[in-house]
């Protein structure tokens, strides 16, 4: 445990030392206050406007956007160092050769990309607080939706973490890792949009698999408890991998 | 096994898909002892040192690092070991204070020994101007002492350092060098170079590995007699100039000199060395317990000749290195078209070697030189 705090805290440091983590969350930050506030939504086939216009106090597009946001931006950057670049320029030889497991290895690494997302994720709290509550109330809030929002988000993240660490494991190179991550969690992602469409088996097990329609009903407010289960099977798993694609250097 | 040896290799085998990069190698290091690893580029140096230190598994045979199995006690065998990767690999946005503190967090360094030991190893390693820089802005030569630094933190009993100085400056080198003999009194050091001034400077005892095997391992007087030859350097007044010539009858002609030489009994070995016009030069090898001195001078006086130079000395560590690995060499040269005079030196040496198969390490080399061509030609 000692070991795995001590790795997390240098890959944040690292993080956050190098202009990667100001630049994504910073970046993040921005594209979605231009989604959330500028952007006019399509809702039933009709154009409904930005959300000034829409003059409705819901986060709603908020809860639409951030998983999208952090599946192709955010979670990529986040994760494309964590292993691949460490094996690329050898200073995973460095730290393997340490008296550390190399499962503390991964969930070090693991927390810290995690940690990360997780400070974005806090970050976007500023929305709801400043426009619903302290200096401005421009209309009553319903916060069981925002706060399920959140849980849901959580968990995407969890699973899209290590997805990204486990794609960053299996590649020497930071680039690649970045851009294995981004289709991963895009095709994941946007497969959801395509479920309705498909008909029959194809189209259940498309919605089983799909990021996005497990993780709607929680911006919808709804706690699913086989969206639960499903993300963090999806983080379990794909750590596992990543844990026995590091030991596999050993074999090679 | 006695509690002193610190590493110990036991048949030690790893190959990389069909290829043969260890090939049961065996080898003991005890306490106190600085061993010099020595071996051509891609020979199993830094193989051995990564199976030693828990980065890879072997694939055959088994390691043992102070007393515990590099397999099944690999934790401890990280705990007890100092290791320094080739070329220094370290986290760049890290300053160096910073990393050494993290490497001594993951050793498990107190902050009251981290304190003590950091200002040993700081002053040791001549880090203390570039403490609070950050290691993306070093040069090579600093990052190595950071590696160097970072591997010493913890006061380890066995420090395996690859190719330690190879970023340093003669300087930096020689004063290295003088602490690894200093520390290496009560621990273990087992550094790997192509360097073996480097050698003679900080080892008693030398392993010198090549494809794969060790072909020799013993202490470095023993090495260097293990060829257990004697070379002569001979030189041949050829024209006089304007001054007389002091020899009877004329000047001898080019190869009169290497041909009266050749029939010298005991001669194993004869090349001509490039000269100006006014000598012919001539290289001879021949056994350790023969003398050949008296011989060349009667031939001298026979033929009437003038000799300028005969000179006479046992082999370097560096010859016996470059007779011992030259199959190696052979071998990738064998792609490239280049060939230059100093390769056609090497090409004799290797004939003769050839020729003399007594040795079992030797035979052993020139059976895995064949299994590599075949494999090359395939």
């Amino acid at each position: 445990m000692r070991n795995i705090l001590i790795i997390a805290r240098r890959d944040l440091r690292a993080q956050f030392n190098s202009p990667v983590a100001y630049v994504v969350i910073g970046g993040a930050l921005l594209l979605l206050g231009v989604l959330f506030f500028l952007l006019p939504r399509m809702g039933g086939g009709f154009l409904e406007g930005s959300f000034w216009e829409r003059d409705r106090a819901s986060m709603e597009e908020l809860f639409k956007y951030l998983p999208l946001l952090m599946s192709i931006f955010v979670i990529p950057a986040v994760t494309m160092r964590s292993l691949a670049a460490e094996k690329g320029s050898g200073t995973l030889e460095l730290l393997i050769t340490m008296p550390v497991r190399d499962s503390e290895v991964i969930l070090g690494k693991y927390f810290a990309a995690c940690t990360m997302v997780l400070i974005l994720l806090a970050a976007t709290m500023f929305y709801p607080i400043v426009m619903f509550k302290m200096p401005w109330h421009l209309g009553q809030l319903d916060w069981g939706p925002v706060w399920s929002g959140y849980v849901g988000c959580i968990l995407f993240s969890l699973a899209a973490v290590a997805i990204g660490m486990m794609l960053s494991s299996l590649t020497e190179s930071d680039v690649i890792a970045f851009f294995l991550t981004t289709g991963a969690l895009f095709v994941l992602y946007a497969i959801g949009w395509i479920v309705s469409a498909v008909p029959g088996a194809a189209g259940d097990a498309i919605g089983f698999v799909s990021f996005q329609t497990r993780y709607e009903s929680f911006a919808r407010g709804l706690i699913d408890t086989r969206a639960v289960v499903y993300f963090l099977s999806v983080a379990v798993v794909c750590l596992l991998v990543s844990f026995r694609s590091l030991e596999s250097r050993k074999w090679s | 096994m006695s509690n002193d040896v610190m590493i110990y290799a036991n048949d030690l085998s790893k190959s990389f898909g069909s290829f043969r990069a260890l090939d049961k190698i065996n080898f003991e290091v005890k306490r106190g002892e600085v061993v010099g690893f020595l071996g051509p580029n891609g020979a199993g140096k830094s193989t051995t040192m990564r199976i030693l230190t828990c980065f890879i598994s072997p694939t055959g045979g088994s390691a043992r690092v102070n007393g515990h199995d590099v397999f099944d006690e690999s934790l401890k065998v990280r705990e007890s070991l100092g290791y320094l990767p080739q070329r220094a690999p370290l986290y760049l946005e890290m300053s160096v204070l910073e990393y050494l503190r993290f490497a001594a967090d993951l050793r498990n360094l107190d902050r009251d020994t981290f304190r003590r030991r950091a200002t040993s190893v700081v002053e040791v390693c001549g880090l203390a101007q570039v403490l609070g820089k950050e290691i993306r802005y070093l040069s090579h030569g600093y990052r190595q002492r950071v590696g160097l630094a970072q591997a010493l933190i913890h006061d380890p009993p066995i420090l395996i350092l690859d190719e330690p100085t190879s970023d340093l400056d003669p300087n930096e080198k020689a004063e290295f060098l003088d602490y690894l003999k200093q520390i290496g009194r009560e621990r273990t050091v087992m550094l790997s170079t192509h360097n073996l001034s480097e050698v003679e400077a900080s080892c008693a005892r030398a392993i010198i590995i090549s494809g794969g095997r060790i072909v020799a391992d013993g202490p470095l007087d023993e090495i260097r007699a293990k060829s257990g030859r004697v070379r002569y350097v001979v030189s041949v007044q050829e024209s006089s100039g304007n001054a007389p010539y002091r020899g009877r009858g004329s000047p001898p002609k080019r190869g009169d000199v290497e041909e009266a030489l050749g029939k010298i009994a005991g001669v194993k070995k004869l090349g001509e060395v490039p000269t100006d016009e006014r000598a012919h030069a001539c290289e001879l090898v021949s056994e350790r317990d023969v003398d050949l001195r008296p011989e060349i001078f009667k031939l001298m006086v026979d033929r009437g000749w003038v000799l300028l130079e005969l000179h006479r000395d046992s082999q370097t560590l560096e010859d016996v290195f470059r007779s011992l690995t030259i199959g190696d060499e052979r071998r990738n040269r064998h792609l490239g078209a280049a060939a230059d005079g100093s390769d056609q030196d090497e090409e004799e040496e290797e004939d003769e070697n050839d020729r003399e198969d007594e040795e079992p390490g030797r035979a052993g080399r020139s059976e895995q030189s064949e299994k590599t061509a075949k494999a090359d030609r395939s």
